[in-house]
């Protein structure tokens, strides 16, 4: 029988991260040409397969066009605007966000620990619904702004809390 | 990565969990027609409206509508398992919640690497990887980071360690060594019981329940925000459970009640510190049928200092002092020719624990992690001095210091390699060293390939080093020479050593598949043994009986454990064990028990699962267990002879209905399958069996 509509897990993370593209300010500076494309990365080991390249396909943002970079790990960490740190890599984080330390990325992961030691955006599966847990204060260090559409249905974690 | 943090063992607890359980209660759920179509529940009750969404459907969901949609998720489990070197298995709170279990005994049934026998209505024998006797002494476990085992004799007291199971975050069971980490005692396996942080507790949460055996079962909490960034939650939980029934039939008399509570606070106000600060109190007491009423207290408090001082590195100093009493009777023995008799009496164990730890961790260059630390631990127990038993000193005084230090390598992006060891000194055997060295191997993002080599010790407990039982026995007719005692501790018990060999494999095999196995094979030495006294012309009696380090041999054994997504509702989950034994008496050496005495363990035991939810919010659990024979011995002097404890299969379900969201009533059926089944013991008329339960519950809150 038809009964369970599988929605998978990174088929829905990748539409987040479609979401956070829209909800998410970010300077002018972070972007080396008007016309150069937005820029969705995703560190190591990919687990969305094809799933985020059909969310991305024929996207655009403010005249940006989408696309996904893939780094095999953080050395190749190029310019981005968003980059996905799956569960499995967060243990290169400290690593990474030293690297990124001063350019506008909005990191997101999924490991457990979620937003911490200044990744911005985790999205935690729980009861099999993805949560949202946002550290502002991280995203403001980055001169990033959030939405409050996209604060609303989060968890706001970290030192600062509007 | 797996063993890195001591006290936050596994998973990083606290932060930012915590501030979730709220959050998720502001979602009032948005059904969109579509979202609806995902949900498990209304798939089930009507199948046709189910349609694979496409992507481009997820694009037109709000972002509330998408924090909607369920997942095909695979398991409950944390995917840091895919990370974790060493066979771990993680109960959740929401395994606890649907099991229906109410104390942590019926809790730790879940987790497929535990052998858990029920002895009698009040008492349990759990163990990993073999050796599960009633005085089982070859797992640490710790609540919090407090190791709630006993000097007395090596092993854990389960009828006094408890807690508001809703309020436990997750218990971690390793079965394997984790003497690098956590010290002497960490020999076949570790359990790490972590409650959830205070933040995470908040507001009001009240629950009853009473059926045939839990009588009476009622617990509340109460969390609230006491200042910015500070939380703080009390709890209470009392139950009053009956007695069971002996092999002959007759009432076993062994009905009891235990009442705690206590409090937890975190903060987290001065940046990267966070600060808890915890304690509990319990009392309580057992029938002992003619001997009369035990009497079970304690007390405890703990401090946590947690300060992250960069990306990388970190330190956790952590303090506590536990407080245990307890005071266990004995019958009168009357008196007999030869034989002076005993007088009623009760033996009185006072035990006070103070324990403070120390564990840095840092970067170290591009690949490699350091973790060290130091502890130390200062126990002062006394034993009331009885005529029927006691323990020489009646006190003691004993100050255990440890160091340790762990280096983790990568030596390729996906290969780390882990090497570290544990220094430690204790006053009955002094230094003793427990290494360990492991390698993982995440050749896939879902599959880890691991291996390790671990030392780890048990130190003599005063059971092994200071035991003496009187034999009683007077007024010898002339030329004979009656003993003194006819059971004995030794003053030169050396420590219980294991070299442990194990290998596994976990991974994610498909979207709802994951498993994982492991196999160990337990190199021995040192076990403990009962030597028995030679007997002369005049001297006709074997004992003293005492103990020495006669036993070794070795076990073997694999773990399966695996979950399967059936359905959006459905889950499946079946565990299976197989554990071979050979130990054996050393050459030239004798053992009074014949090697038998501590491995009354299963030879194979199974679980299978089943978790769903139901149209209505309705949830149906059900879990099946099939546990072996077990081959038993009746005691260090009860001579070589072996009974059994036959196999069996249990059953136990749960039935739940959210009526509204804050309003739960379940139904609760343990041991279905029988109305008395004995899981422990050796053959006698006195034998317990244990019961089956049914109670009701309601809940309300959280």
């Amino acid at each position: 029988m038809a009964a369970a509509a599988p929605v998978s897990e990174y088929q829905l993370k990748a539409v987040f991260l479609f979401n956070f593209a829209q909800f998410v300010e970010w300077p002018a500076s972070a972007f080396p040409q008007t016309s150069a494309p937005f820029v969705i990365g995703v560190l190591g080991k990919d687990p969305f397969g094809a799933d985020l390249d059909d969310v991305v396909r024929g996207e655009a943002v403010n005249g940006h066009p989408l696309a996904v970079q893939r780094y095999q790990n953080v050395g190749e960490v190029r310019d981005c605007q968003i980059l996905f740190i799956p569960a499995a890599e967060f243990g290169h984080v400290g690593e990474l966000l030293a690297r990124l330390k001063g350019r506008s990325v909005l990191t997101v992961t999924d490991a457990d620990e979620g937003p911490q030691r200044g990744v911005m955006i985790g999205l935690i599966t729980q009861d099999r619904q993805i949560r949202l847990r946002i550290d502002v204060e991280a995203a403001k260090v980055a001169s990033l702004t959030i939405s409050s559409k996209l604060l609303r249905p989060a968890e706001i974690v970290g030192t600062a809390r509007s | 990565m797996s063993m890195a943090r001591k006290f936050r063992p596994y998973f990083i607890e606290g932060r930012d969990r915590s501030r979730f359980k709220r959050s998720f209660h502001q979602f009032v759920p948005l059904l969109t027609s579509l979202s609806l179509a995902f949900c498990g529940a209304r798939a089930l009750a009507d199948p046709n409206v189910a349609d694979v969404p496409s992507t481009g459907d997820l694009k037109q969901l709000s972002l509330e509508d998408l924090m909607n949609v369920k997942v095909t998720s695979v398991s409950k489990q944390p995917q840091k398992l895919l990370q974790a070197p060493s066979a771990i298995q993680v109960i959740t709170s929401d395994d606890i919640r649907r099991s229906g279990a109410t104390t942590l005994p019926e809790a730790l049934r879940l987790a497929d690497n535990l052998e858990v026998a029920q002895i009698n209505a009040h008492d349990w024998a759990i163990s990993a990887r073999g050796f599960d006797a009633n005085l089982a002494n070859k797992l640490l476990v710790l609540i919090d980071g407090r190791a709630v085992y006993t000097p007395l004799y090596g092993g854990v007291l389960w009828n006094v360690q408890d807690y508001l199971l809703e309020d436990i975050d997750r218990i971690e069971v390793i079965s394997g060594p984790g003497g690098t980490l956590w010290g002497a005692n960490a020999v076949n396996g570790v359990i790490n019981i972590i409650t959830k942080s205070a933040q995470q507790t908040q507001g009001l949460y009240a629950t009853a329940a009473a059926g045939n055996q839990l009588q009476d079962f009622g617990g509340v909490r109460y969390g609230a925000q006491v200042a910015p960034d500070v939380y703080l939650r009390f709890y209470g939980k009392y139950f009053d459970e009956g007695d069971v029934i002996t092999s002959a039939g007759a009432n076993a008399a062994d009905s009891w009640h235990m009442a705690r509570g206590g409090f937890r606070m975190d903060a987290h106000q001065f940046g990267d510190n966070w600060l808890t600060l915890q304690g509990d109190v319990y009392d309580g007491g057992e029938n002992y049928g003619v001997a009369g009423d035990s009497d079970l207290s304690g007390s405890n408090v703990l401090g946590r200092w947690t300060r992250t001082l960069s990306a990388d590195s970190g330190f956790t100093l952590q303090a506590y002092y536990d407080h245990t009493y307890l005071a266990q009777p004995f019958a009168a023995s009357p008196p007999a020719q030869f034989f002076r008799g005993f007088p009623a009496a009760s033996l009185m164990d006072t035990l006070d624990t103070f324990d403070l730890d120390f564990q840095y961790h840092l970067g170290w260059g591009e690949r490699q992690k350091i973790v060290w630390g130091f502890g130390y631990r200062e126990t002062h127990e006394a034993d009331e001095d009885l005529s029927v038993v006691r323990f020489a000193p009646p006190v003691l005084n004993q100050n255990l210091y440890s160091g340790f230090l762990q280096d983790e390598i990568a030596v390729a992006s996906n290969v780390q390699f882990t090497i570290g060891s544990k220094l430690e000194h204790n006053d009955y055997t002094g230094f003793e060293v427990e290494p360990s060295a492991r390698v993982q191997w995440n050749f896939d993002p879902k599959e880890l390939l691991w291996a390790a080599v671990s030392r780890a010790v048990r130190t003599p407990s005063r059971y092994d080093h200071d035991l003496e039982v009187p034999s009683g026995l007077v007024d010898a007719p002339p030329p004979f020479q009656f003993p003194e005692d006819y059971l004995k501790g030794n003053s030169n018990f050396l420590s219980e050593t294991l070299i442990a060999y194990e290998v596994g494999y976990r991974a994610t095999l498909a979207s709802r598949l994951s498993g994982s196995i492991s196999a160990f094979y337990n190199a021995y030495d040192d076990l403990r043994s009962t030597t028995s006294t030679p007997t002369t012309a005049t001297y006709v009696f074997p004992f003293p009986v005492f103990f020495q380090n006669n036993l070794e041999g070795d076990t073997y054994g694999i773990e399966l454990s695996t979950s399967y997504q059936v359905l959006d509702w459905w889950r499946l989950h079946a565990g299976y064990d197989l554990l071979e034994e050979h130990i054996h008496v050393k050459p030239g050496e004798v053992d009074a028990t014949g090697a038998t005495n501590e491995t009354a363990d299963p030879q194979q035991q199974f679980a299978l699962r089943s978790v769903m939810d139901l149209p209505r919010n309705v949830q149906f659990n059900a879990a099946l267990r099939w546990v072996d024979e077990l081959h038993i011995n009746n005691g260090p002097t009860g001579g070589p002879a072996i009974g059994i404890v036959p196999s069996y299969f249990e059953l136990d379900t749960r039935l739940a209905w959210h009526v509204t969201r804050q309003l739960e009533l379940s139904l609760v059926g343990q041991n279905l399958l029988h109305e008395y089944h004995t899981e422990y013991g050796f053959p006698s008329p006195t034998r317990e069996e244990i019961a089956r339960s049914v109670f009701g519950r309601i809940t309300w809150g959280y």
